[in-house]
């Protein structure tokens, strides 16, 4: 493999790592209205129960729904103690209890598993170890995960009888209400869904940095740039953005001397910065009131 | 409902400048002033590491009452003030130190590079409502550390840079630590009466419009661009200062310090101290020195673990901030005292 | 009550049917159908209802008239659970006050807000869908063909999203998913606003077909007053929170001086 092109495949991988946190945060956006800066935080709680799951001698995919199913009662579990008190409050208030919730659940971590980096086992097949073919792969592996969750997303909303309810609610949860759906419930499955596919995405870029409870920092820099180019609606335009950023962020860091592995972070903030400011897209993401 | 929970939870336009804080607290002055010189005495009654303590409240606290000017007045979020702290602190590292200038030309060069920078975000910023501002601005804080390593011939890259604090002159008879404390008392003292100030003035009313309706204030002529500018820029500077005093207080400075935690840490501190009230910015600088140290001993994670919940349980249960819960205090002993 | 009874002295015309009998609702066993008392409601610390009494019985068609700013929207609101309320609301016997919405929709409670009845981005037919959720899968193809049936127009849009319907289309389609539910009494609301005087025939038609055949108990809030009163059994006529005459429809018939003094001159 050439090296241009496993540094873009490479960049793929990492791009679709934030390609998932930025859908989770896009999900808890179309439901709640919350941008919830805590998403990375909870990916990496979720990871760690990963870690207990294979460190108890449980194989990868079998550690991998129960991971999911524990990550999915964690957001709603969440939005019910938590979100469910400030939800219709001011963006302060939002912001605030979401920052709030980073920093608790980072020391959670971090008294529970304490701060020491961990590596995390990489459960794609090394069988054709050749240093760069094995990273190919794995990038791969990665990529093809993070297709199966958005094709799995897409089947519940479009095709099924809760995935309709569930837009009902996103689309006016008032009139929901009067056509006796239970709203509360369904917010919290979105919470929990949404914590689901950060699970993934922190299972998956556990093996590529390092397992500790600051991990997800960068990476939620990256899907909040993902998720503002897709106005935290699009999830089409926030994948394809994550994939962008995964790529531009490698490719810079290599190729651009002044960027250099140093300043790889100020690519998303480039990226938001310009699209925020263009003035097309800036009357698009002024959020609705 | 919505207009019950307004109503309930945020207070009205003018907020406390219309007096209510009197019918609240009969003696405010006198407050104030047992406050000051209760201030005044603290080096000299409190063992160093207490007066080191206090100084880094009122460095935190001369921070937040820039970020109030943001959070509480203009209704905008930042999650970014740790770099206008960061760009302050330098400042003297480098001005004092390598460019070898006397010390008190940092304070006012850190103030108006701050307030240059905070209006040049500020620029931008002011395109962005609400929350697009904290995504804006939690990356600028992000990016913060990288920078200054990046750029590690001046800055000393994550090694960091010892600074030397202006020394008290031998005049005073005061050991360094204490004319550093009544330094920054006096500042923030300064940063006090200037917010005040302004908040009194026809920009603090355009500010209190702006927050409580936007499209009333423009149908009314309020220029909500030019005044969202200017205290973002204004609030740089506080945030500024702050760096400068943070940087003599602990006399070193590296990337670590001004990680986005620090960034994150001040906008909680500011919605827990209450981002409306004058007496926020204390109580939330006390939050931030305080609940941390007294957390320490129990272990690494405690101080976050204690820091977050005391953040959640303070927006789900008092959103007006402590401050607030103060307020409510107070107006329950004056009334009290009024009565009997 | 003494309320009415103050509005009668004054309008002697409108004596005699200004109680409101509670015997002309409800069966002759077992409480009534709807049974409303004392409902006092609001926003924040307006007040808008103030103490309602108001007994409805299975399978009437009740029309509320009344000038703007006289609680109707709010009634309907308090009755729904949109809005809090004190006193007593009891659907067969049941308090259905101080329910969420939700759950008084669960109850067979079903309310179209004004000019929000539809999801806008979701199709037709996944509108229609969602107001049988409730429901057994089975029924849900035959009603979505009855429904179909009274509102032919929306056949051809079903694979459309709703918010590219027109304003009497998206209304239609707003009864319809309210009919989807199987409601066994209906909230309406202003449903004739911005519709063509057509369509709204139209619509009061296929209310009446649900009221007579399905047995759908109706509470409609009206502007066009002629047009409620021919169509409902009875008519409430609704001032500042409170009900002020009651009747039955033919007798509060536009053309009398008291309906007048309430409904305006004649058009």
């Amino acid at each position: 493999m050439s090296d241009l092109l496993l540094q873009v495949v490479q960049g793929l991988s990492l791009g679709a790592v934030y390609a998932g946190l930025a859908l989770a945060l896009v999900l808890v956006h179309r439901f709640t209205g919350i941008v919830n800066f805590a998403q990375g935080e909870l990916a990496m709680l979720s990871t760690y129960v990963a870690w207990q799951l294979l460190d108890a001698g449980m194989p990868f995919w079998a550690a991998l729904p129960v991971t999911l199913a524990v990550s999915v009662a964690g957001g709603m579990l969440v939005e019910r103690l938590v979100i469910r008190r400030v939800e219709g409050g001011g963006e302060l208030t939002l912001v605030a209890v979401t920052v709030g919730l980073l920093i608790f659940v980072n020391a959670a971590a971090g008294l529970v598993w304490s701060f020491a980096v961990r590596s995390f086992p990489n459960p794609f097949p090394a069988a054709l170890g050749f240093g760069s073919a094995q990273s190919g792969f794995s990038a791969l592996g990665v990529l093809g995960v993070v297709a199966v969750v958005m094709l799995a997303l897409y089947v519940l909303f479009r095709h099924t009888g809760a995935g309709l309810i569930m837009r009902a609610v996103v689309a006016d949860p008032v009139s929901a209400r009067l056509a006796g759906i239970r709203v509360g419930r369904v917010l919290g499955l979105g919470w929990g869904l949404a914590a689901g596919v950060g699970a993934v995405a922190g299972v998956l870029v556990a093996p590529l940095l390092f397992l500790e409870p600051n991990m997800m920092g960068g990476v939620l820099v990256y899907a909040l740039a993902a998720a503002v180019l897709g106005a935290f609606r699009d999830p089409v335009v926030t994948v394809a953005a994550g994939l962008g950023l995964g790529v531009a962020e490698t490719l810079a860091g290599t190729y651009v001397g002044f960027v250099g592995a140093d300043l790889k972070v100020a690519v998303p903030l480039l990226v938001i910065v310009a699209v925020l400011l263009l003035p097309r897209r800036a009357a698009e993401t002024a959020p609705e009131r | 409902m919505n207009i019950a929970e307004r109503t309930g939870r945020r207070r009205l336009a003018v907020g406390w400048e219309a007096g209510d804080r009197r019918q609240v607290w009969p003696w405010p002055r006198l407050t104030l002033a047992v406050l000051a010189v209760a201030a005044c005495a603290v080096p000299f009654l409190l063992n160093p590491y207490r007066v080191f303590q206090l100084t880094m409240v009122l460095v935190y606290g001369v921070a937040l009452l820039g970020l109030n000017l943001v959070v509480g007045q203009s209704g905008q979020i930042s999650l970014g003030h740790g770099a206008f702290l960061a760009l302050g602190a330098y400042v003297p590292a480098v001005a004092t130190g390598p460019l070898g200038l006397p010390h008190p030309v940092a304070l006012p060069l850190s103030a108006l590079l701050a307030f240059g920078l905070g209006l040049a975000l500020g620029l931008p910023a002011l395109r962005l409502r609400g929350v697009y501002l904290a995504v804006v601005t939690l990356a600028i804080a992000v990016v913060v550390p990288p920078v200054i390593k990046r750029f590690g011939a001046v800055t000393g890259g994550s090694m960091g840079l010892s600074v030397s604090a202006p020394s008290a002159p031998s005049w005073s008879g005061l050991a360094d630590d204490q004319w550093l404390y009544l330094l920054v008392l006096a500042v923030a003292a300064v940063a006090f009466a200037a917010v005040r100030n302004l908040l009194g003035s026809r920009a603090g009313r355009a500010l209190a419009a702006i927050r409580e309706n936007p499209e009333a204030a423009e149908v009314l002529g309020v220029r909500i661009a030019a005044h969202r500018t200017l205290v973002f820029a204004w609030s740089a500077m506080y945030a500024g200062v702050a760096g400068t005093l943070y940087a003599w207080v602990v006399g070193f400075v590296s990337p670590d310090s001004f990680t986005v935690t620090l960034s994150i840490v001040l906008l909680a501190a500011a919605v827990v101290g209450g981002p409306d009230s004058p007496a926020g910015p204390l109580l939330g600088a006390i939050f931030m020195t305080f609940v941390p140290a007294a957390a320490q001993g129990a272990g690494d994670a405690v101080p976050g673990l204690v820091s977050g919940l005391v953040i959640i349980l303070v927006v789900c249960a008092a959103p007006a901030g402590l401050a607030g819960l103060l307020r409510m205090a107070a107006g329950a002993v004056a009334r009290r005292l009024g009565r009997e | 009550m003494s309320a009415v009874r103050r509005r009668s002295a004054a309008f002697p015309d409108g004596g005699p049917q200004g109680g409101n009998d509670p015997s002309a609702g409800g069966g002759p066993a077992g409480p009534p159908f709807l049974r409303v008392s004392g409902l006092r409601a609001g926003y924040g610390p307006a007040r808008v209802l103030n103490g309602i009494e108001l007994v409805v019985g299975e399978g009437e068609m009740v029309a509320v008239l009344g000038p703007n700013g006289a609680g109707k929207t709010t009634l309907l609101r308090a009755l729904s659970g949109m809005v809090r309320g004190r006193g007593s609301v009891r659907l067969r016997g049941t308090e259905i006050l101080g329910k969420a919405p939700e759950e008084v929709a669960r109850l067979g409670v079903t309310h179209v807000p004004e000019g929000r009845g539809t999801f806008a981005p979701l199709t037709v037919e996944e509108n229609l869908r969602i107001g049988a959720h409730l429901r057994r899968r089975s029924h849900v193809a035959e009603d979505m063909r009855r429904v179909l049936a009274y509102f032919p127009l929306l056949q051809a849009h079903l694979r459309q999203p709703a918010g590219s319907l027109s304003g009497g289309e998206q209304q239609m389609l707003a009864v319809g998913r309210a009919l989807m539910a199987q409601p066994r009494l209906l909230l309406l609301d202003e449903p004739s606003r911005g519709l063509a005087p057509v369509t709204t025939r139209r619509l009061f038609d296929v209310l009446r077909a649900v009221n007579l055949h399905d047995g759908v108990t109706v509470i409609v809030v009206e502007q066009n007053a002629q047009l409620a009163l021919e169509f409902a059994s009875r008519a409430l006529v609704m001032e500042t929170g409170r009900l002020a005459l009651a009747g039955e429809a033919g007798r509060l018939g536009p053309g009398r001086r008291v309906a007048s003094a309430y409904l305006g001159p004649r058009r």
